[in-house]
């Protein structure tokens, strides 16, 4: 259920690598706007600035002009300190890749961000089994990354990203290097991320039907917004397949 | 949609009441499809005729007598070779689209990447639909038959966006050519 209480708001945002008539335009003033419990895919082809976005939005990243805010808060304007805090508290990242450590449990793993904030081992550890119990990873809480198949380590990694409660999730290619299944799993989370727990969500993907699962397509060409389509609310499989039916 | 195969590939379980035939075949073969008892029992007809399928009359109490079907050896040997045979590919490549961008990029004031815009525009929409049923589908854990045709949906609309994707690369190096 998605509220109109905006979560991300980008303003004019550029991003610029190099100078002269070298630079790269990777971002040309984007304005977009996500409010809670939404699901936004980005989409576009390679180099059209879709990890830079992500990066600033992030904090990964600095722009070269214009704001990003984050829960109402400026990240523009917020010093090194202030911008991890950010990052550890209010955002969580998943990647293509899961950076788990492979000698930690996949509990330990999802415990690890709250125990660097200085979270109590206790309290940390409880929150990480609620967080692997959000997306179905409770009865593998004590394997090794090693044990686990590349979907089931991404799950983790997902529970890792949600563990401190953040306002926004970010994925970079989350499914791209699963298999159908797994991919679909992962989307299948995500979706119920943002229907069951308002979540909000910015993805980036290549992939047309797991874009299709999100509320808004965000498309990106040279840095620029071309293109934004809202998805409408869908249909259960019986209607869906009554339609095939007739379209036999 | 081959109904007479299909039917061949139900009896060939054991006996079948026609009646039984149609809930078999919307069940376990073709969740999108619907059969009519004309179409099964037209259907049986023919296949009794070419000697594909048998009856026996089965006497009932109080009730009008049960037909029920079986395959006979040559429907067995129909059935096999149908299954062995490689099916035509259905493409159809004379589709609206296609000659919708073909039309739009022959004239001056048509725009085909517009017509790219759109098209895909009512490919993700479609793909909303299917991705949400087949989430649902899964999560409701519904059988087997209906998820595989989702996905047999999705993955054709997945290919028309690849396609107009193909399209709009080459209607961009055509339009910096010009």
């Amino acid at each position: 259920m998605t509220t109109s209480r905006p979560i991300v708001e980008t303003r004019a945002l550029t991003k610029t690598f190099g100078e002269g008539p070298g630079a790269v335009h990777a971002l040309r003033g984007i304005d977009l706007k996500l409010v809670e419990g939404e699901f936004v895919a980005v989409m576009g082809p390679s180099g059209s600035g879709k990890s830079t976005l992500l990066h600033l939005i992030g904090g990964l990243d600095t722009p070269s002009s214009g704001t990003v805010c984050v829960g109402g808060q400026d990240l523009c304007g917020l010093d090194d300190d202030a911008l991890t805090l950010v990052r550890r508290r209010r955002i969580g990242f998943v990647f293509q890749a899961y950076n788990l450590l492979g000698v930690l449990s996949a509990w330990e793993n999802v415990s690890l961000p709250l125990e660097i904030d200085g979270v109590r081992e206790s309290v940390a550890r409880q929150s990480a089994m609620a967080s692997l119990k959000h997306v179905g990873m409770d009865h593998r809480r004590d394997h090794l990354p090693g044990q686990l198949s590349g979907g089931e380590q991404q799950r983790v990694a997902m529970a890792r990203a949600l563990v401190a409660g953040p306002l926004l999730l970010l994925a970079d290619e989350p499914t791209g290097n699963l298999d159908s299944a797994g991919g679909d799993r992962i989307i299948a989370t995500l979706r119920q991320l943002a229907d069951d727990n308002a979540q909000t969500i910015l993805m980036v993907t290549h992939n047309a039907s797991h874009a299709a699962a999100a509320d808004r397509i965000v498309r990106l060409k040279d840095g620029c917004v071309i293109e934004e389509q809202l998805l409408g609310s869908g249909r259960s499989p019986k209607q869906v397949l009554a339609d095939l039916e007739s379209s036999t | 949609m081959p109904v007479k195969h299909a039917m061949l590939g139900l009896l060939a379980g054991g006996q079948v009441h026609g009646y039984d035939l149609k809930a078999d075949f919307e069940r376990e073969l073709a969740p999108s499809d619907r059969l009519n008892f004309g179409q099964v029992y037209s259907t049986l007809d023919r296949l009794g005729r070419d000697g594909l399928v048998t009856h026996a009359v089965v006497p009932q109490a109080e009730r009008p007598d049960r037909k029920v079907y079986s395959l006979t050896e040559s429907g067995t040997r129909e059935l096999r070779e149908w299954l062995e045979r490689p099916t035509p590919i259905e493409l159809d490549l004379r589709n609206e689209t296609f000659l919708k961008l073909m039309v739009a990029r022959r004239l001056d004031w048509a725009d085909p990447m517009q017509v790219v815009a759109t098209e895909r525009r009512a490919c993700f929409e479609r793909l909303h639909e299917f991705a949400t049923a087949k989430t649902q589908a899964n999560r409701d854990g519904a059988p087997v038959q209906t998820v595989l045709l989702l996905e047999l949906a999705i993955l054709r609309v997945e290919a028309i966006v690849k396609w107009l994707e193909r399209c709009e690369e080459v209607f961009n190096e055509e339009s910096k050519e010009r």
